[in-house]
């Protein structure tokens, strides 16, 4: 039999009815969409953070009390969270190799202006601040020295606290209600979306020497600061001071050197790393849900393939009295389930796209650094594994057939 | 089961096997149309031994040198006319692509259903079936044409069809065996074999009568 005529039986095959090749590569279908609509999805988030950490630059680190991070979760944060005070970020000041340490202190409550309320995170900090996150003013202007040492309750806003408080008023000049103390509002952000998933325009930023004032804390929520030299020895001259100052005994051999900090120094590409492990980690448990369902798609395969045998036993009794042999026969069967799983491989990886493509389409008006990507290797795999699938679960029933004897396969009722 | 089965088919004959339900008739011609193995006794194919050919080997010989017509037709469903009578084609070890057309269009002409050629064949009356499954039976003019229960699905009017159809082929220097208990349907044949339980009983050509060897042992 020529490989020619080989597909075009097995085409015939699997075209005949039609309604329940459909269905019967639909699992296929499912798990190749998945996988592709998956690593799309991953593959565009990775352009996300990739373009934060150019927003931010890679000069700028953050330091963080506790050992965990803002990535071990809010609780872990708890041993050590007042272990940074003012006094560390004045003795950062001398280091040469960072310039700008700028103190943060998180400020809870709300924000008011006449009957409008709104629910922003209440930064307060240093002018440095606007030149570690590289933040850019739309309007008006930011806070300076000056307001710091005169304690001028002065506010610079994100444009969705702009929205929410004043529609179309012009908010500069404006004096609003912010954790209960009257301010001045003298500037405001320009838009920037969503960076490492928090959204940056909900911000109002206030004076760091009014925050202390209003809330009488002595420890920092966060600092940030850039290096001069790049950005590991930066980090390495801080966790040197720190370790000094808080008198931090030295780890145990064999032990993490940050083994038993009280506070945690990041850079952007250490964030960037976590963040695209963290995405990599999802895309990975999605992609094997995904290749679960291909493993049940092919059990379907295998069922409709012997439902097919049973079926088509006097057409196979006939292919084999007309003088096919056995392997024609196997062949023919086996090609139709690698149909099904390739078909349903192909239009899986069709409709992924489509997916991701209307989501990034969707998620780009909010996240505008988010575009439609594609990886062609996890298409390609998903394309093989379907194909393998096809082979694998359609063994059974074309063996089955190519088995049957022409005589038996004629009489079968 | 068979006994003592002792036949010779000459090139060219025109054969009918005849006998009720479970005489045996069709195991027999299964095993001499190579469609089945048989567990012992000799069947020679031109002077060679049968019986140690694997299934491919028996596959082979149907595809080139044997072919059938059943009584239940056997078309595929839903496919034209042309392509059920391609079938056997496409199994053939030697016969060239581009010849098959023309093959397939004088197979259809010899059993004068041109005008059907692109119908499908459930459009089809009984009679057309059985005529486009001889013509797929002699579309690799093979040596042997077995046909078991042609005439067994059809009228009268379209059965005459069918075993003139089966008598062309046969005048036209095909081997014709047909299986079959209607005694009109096997006089068609020039030689008619009688079998009864799984024995030859009576072995007649036309105009002359002879005995089967092992008539007598059976009575």
């Amino acid at each position: 039999m020529r490989i020619s005529d080989l597909f075009k039986t097995a085409t015939i095959g699997v075209t005949v009815n039609k309604g329940r090749s459909l269905l019967t590569m639909l699992g296929i279908i499912i798990g190749v969409g998945s996988v592709v609509l998956m690593t799309g999805v991953g593959k565009s988030m990775e352009g996300v953070i990739l373009g934060q950490i150019g927003i931010l630059g890679p000069k700028t680190l953050a330091l963080w009390p506790g050992n965990q991070g803002p990535e071990g979760g809010a609780a872990s944060i708890q041993p050590g969270f007042d272990s940074i005070k003012l006094s560390d970020v004045e003795a950062m000041k001398k280091l040469t190799t960072i310039q700008t340490p700028v103190p943060i202190v998180f400020v809870p409550g709300d924000a008011q202006f006449g009957r409008e309320t709104t629910d922003p995170r209440i930064i307060a900090t240093t002018p440095g601040y606007y030149l570690n996150q590289n933040i850019e003013i739309e309007e008006g202007r930011a806070h300076d020295e000056d307001d710091e040492q005169t304690q001028s309750a002065v506010a610079v806003i994100g444009p969705d606290i702009v929205e929410d408080l004043f529609f179309s008023k012009n908010p500069i000049g404006k004096r609003i209600e912010v954790a209960n103390r009257k301010f001045t509002v003298i500037g405001i952000l320009k838009p920037v979306g969503t960076q490492f998933f928090q959204n940056m325009d909900d911000r109002i930023m206030i004076p760091f020497s009014v925050a202390q004032a209003m809330i009488n804390r002595s420890y920092l929520d966060m600092v940030t600061f850039r290096s001069v030299n790049g950005p590991d020895t930066a980090r390495l001259d801080v966790q040197l001071l720190l370790r000094q100052r808080h008198q931090i005994t030295a780890p145990k051999e064999g032990e993490d050197d940050t083994e038993n900090d009280d506070f945690l120094v990041r850079t952007a590409e250490q964030a960037q790393d976590i963040l695209g492990s963290v995405s990599l980690g999802l895309t990975m448990f999605i992609t094997m849900v995904a290749g679960i369902s291909l493993v049940v798609g092919g059990i379907g395969i295998m069922n409709i393939m012997l439902v097919a045998v049973s079926e088509r036993t006097k057409e196979i009794g006939l292919r084999k009295a007309v003088g096919a042999k056995k392997n024609d026969v196997l062949f023919q069967f086996l090609v139709e389930s690698v149909y099904f799983t390739f078909i349903g491989g192909m239009i899986g990886v069709l409709g992924g796209l489509f997916l991701a493509y209307i989501i990034a389409l969707i998620v780009n008006q909010y996240l505008a650094q988010y575009t439609f990507g594609i990886s062609p290797g996890a298409i390609v795999v998903a394309l093989v594994v379907s194909a393998i699938v096809g082979l694998v679960f359609g063994i059974y029933p074309a063996r089955r057939a190519s088995r049957l004897s022409p005589m038996e396969a004629l009489r079968y009722e | 089961m068979l006994f003592d089965i002792d036949l010779k088919i000459e090139k060219g004959e025109s054969l009918a096997i005849m006998g009720p339900s479970g005489s045996g008739k069709s195991t027999l011609m299964h095993i001499i149309g190579f469609l089945d193995h048989f567990t012992s006794g000799t069947f020679l194919f031109h002077g060679e031994p049968t019986r140690q050919m694997d299934d491919d080997k028996l596959a082979q010989i149907r595809a080139t040198r044997v072919s059938f017509v059943f009584q239940a037709f056997n078309l595929l469903p839903r496919t034209s006319v042309k392509d059920n009578v391609m079938l056997p084609l496409i199994y053939h070890p030697s016969i060239p692509v581009d010849e098959r057309e023309k093959r397939v269009k004088k197979a259809i002409e010899a059993v004068d259903l041109s005008d059907r050629s692109d119908f499908l064949s459930n459009q089809l009356s009984g009679g057309q079936k059985q005529r486009v499954a001889i013509a797929r039976a002699l579309v690799t003019e093979p040596e042997v044409i077995f046909a078991d229960e042609p005439t067994g699905n059809l009228d009268s009017k379209s059965g005459i069809q069918v075993m003139s159809a089966l008598q062309d082929l046969h005048e036209a220097g095909h081997t014709i065996v047909i299986v079959t208990h209607e005694k009109t349907t096997a006089e068609h044949a020039d030689r008619i074999i009688q079998l009864y339980d799984g024995r030859i009983v009576s072995d007649t050509t036309k105009f002359k009568t002879r005995v089967a060897k092992k008539e007598s042992s059976l009575k």
